[in-house]
């Protein structure tokens, strides 16, 4: 198994919902963090195994410090609209730190909250599957989310 | 006493369509337009000067209900590749996640 979708998390969805944590998707750091096609993300993981750092995205982190370090690159002013029944979580385009950047296959992101400490640290929000090999040679990397 | 205020003006052309276009952005950015020559993606401009080529990538895998970016033809398209004398650069149309189970 390998990518396949782009889902959110049920966990944190559900973890905000009911005040267990205080993800506040508007204000908190949120960073991107890229990885390679050896995770097989999944929807339905328990809160703490959404986390970088941890469940399947303890290994497979492709990064290149600091034009688009393994922990990932900040969104710039996210935020959440609300608009014909959907609620919609967007941020402008993210682009490397540099125009330096190698980083090699590149098959998707994981996007979480890098402010909150507990319960669980770095807590993801969601994953991003860009439907194959992607790669940067002294160059940049730019995504729209 | 006056003192100059310094911006930074970039300019920036589309090697596929030919459309120039100036910033004065301070941070890294990318200008990107709606390309008439690149199946009418939202595709990067390149800084005056920089000789390359820009191109468009399908999607490798199945869509498989994704809420991918499609180009004009309503073929899915993963990313747009800048190909330099000296590298590469790319812009990933992520799709977007939802939160439903199917």
């Amino acid at each position: 198994m390998a990518w396949t979708n782009s889902k959110i998390f049920s966990a944190t969805m559900e973890d905000v919902l009911e005040n267990t944590t205080a993800i506040d998707l508007n204000a908190d750091t949120i960073n991107v963090a890229l990885f390679d096609n050896t995770v097989t993300p999944s929807q339905t993981v328990a809160s703490a195994n959404t986390a970088y750092g941890a469940g399947v995205w303890a290994a497979g982190g492709v990064g290149d410090t600091p034009s688009w370090p393994a922990v990932g690159r900040p969104l710039v002013t996210p935020g959440v609209t609300f608009s014909s029944n959907v609620v919609t979580f967007d941020a402008p385009d993210t682009v490397s730190a540099d125009a330096t950047t190698d980083l090699a296959s590149v098959f998707g992101c994981l996007v979480y909250d890098d402010t909150i400490v507990t319960p669980v640290a770095d807590q993801g929000v969601c994953f991003n599957y860009f439907g194959g090999s992607n790669s940067v040679v002294n160059g940049r990397m730019g995504r729209g989310l | 006493m006056t003192i100059p205020i310094l911006t930074t003006v970039r300019h920036w052309y589309c090697p596929n369509c030919g459309l120039t276009d100036t910033t004065k952005e301070a941070r890294p950015h990318i200008r990107m337009h709606t390309c008439p020559k690149l199946r009418g993606l939202s595709a990067p401009m390149l800084p005056a000067g920089v000789a390359a080529k820009v191109t468009a990538h399908e999607r490798e895998d199945y869509v498989n209900g994704e809420d991918v970016q499609v180009d004009e033809n309503r073929r899915p398209v993963m990313s747009i590749v800048t190909t330099r004398d000296e590298g590469q650069d790319v812009v990933v149309f992520a799709p977007t996640a939802h939160a439903r189970s199917t």
